[in-house]
């Protein structure tokens, strides 16, 4: 990512941000009896959507898809792209990322299949 | 894209509120920076204001003359999200239009993808309106597609954002829900 009002922020995957919304849904919950009452539109929507995309439910997993992302130097930028969209082929991965083919970068596509197929496992397991 | 940040804030505490129990205050602070982050709702640079996560401090605070209430700066960390050009992401067709249709990704209610974007696809009117591909790919209400964004421009008076995104590229356009 490019942008220098960034610098101080992290890339989530959708996953991620699941886990953190439902927990925070869950403590408002606990507060009070009508929480939808209690947060903003633009937290209801995201929450609808977190959970209509989130391909990993459980938290484990969602752990794991990151663990074994990381061990391939991808970008944040990158790694989430891939987390989120789960693409299946390796072609259909560079399409999502062109940028993980560039030159001079470790990943030929024996390497891109690979952890297509270590994400694939998870969702197998989970 | 969502993006977790940490940012420094003023929260501001009316007299009323302020309590010799340590422990009201710091969730009158609470409180009150939860309300002011959620009527926020967005920024340009940020995006989307989701949900705090972790208030990180509060630091010494200063009384405000004239009124008597009490500012305090923290810093705490949120999740934002934001739409970036280049981004591929997946959203649901809310409307269709003869021109295009309107889409919704998270909080983003007005992505447009215009029917230049997707020169596969033919509109077909009727009661409920449909683009269809050659293919027989079908772009209807409710339906799941996956785009690339083109564009984003934010509009200050709403706190907005809005988004032209594209069909042309591999591997974008409607997706079958599992």
């Amino acid at each position: 990512m490019s942008g220098e009002e960034e610098e101080n922020a992290a890339e989530l995957k959708i996953g991620d941000v699941a886990l953190i919304l439902e927990h925070k849904y869950e403590q408002l919950q606990q507060m009070s009896e009508d929480p939808l009452n209690q947060v903003s539109q633009v937290f209801e929507k995201s929450l609808q959507y977190v959970k209509r995309f989130s391909r990993y439910k459980n938290p484990d997993a969602v752990r794991q898809v990151r663990e074994i992302l990381s061990r391939y130097q991808l970008a944040e930028f990158e790694l989430c792209v891939l987390g989120n969209l789960c693409p299946e082929t390796v072609e259909e991965a560079i399409a999502m990322v062109p940028s993980i083919k560039t030159k001079g970068r470790a990943h030929d596509d024996e390497a891109i299949e690979k952890m297509l197929n270590d994400l694939s496992l998870i969702k197998k397991f989970e | 894209m969502y993006l977790k940040v940490q940012l420094p804030w003023n929260v501001i505490i009316p007299a009323e509120n302020l309590d010799a129990k340590g422990l009201m205050l710091q969730r009158s602070i609470i409180v009150r920076l939860m309300e002011n982050f959620a009527t926020r709702k967005a920024t340009k640079d940020l995006g989307y204001f989701l949900a705090v996560t972790t208030l990180e401090s509060i630091g010494e605070g200063r009384v405000r003359q004239h009124t008597g209430d009490v500012l305090f700066p923290v810093v705490f960390s949120c999740i934002t999200f934001k739409l970036f050009r280049g981004e591929i992401l997946e959203g649901v067709v809310h409307k269709v239009l003869k021109h295009g249709v309107f889409l919704r990704c998270g909080p983003v209610e007005n992505i447009y993808l215009s029917y230049l974007k997707m020169p596969d696809y033919r509109y077909v009117p009727g009661e409920n309106p449909v683009f269809l591909s050659d293919k027989l790919s079908k772009i209807e209400k409710e339906v799941v597609i996956r785009f690339i964004v083109i564009g984003t421009k934010w509009l200050e008076v709403e706190r907005e954002f809005q988004a032209l995104v594209s069909l042309e590229g591999d591997y974008l356009g409607p997706i079958s829900q599992c």
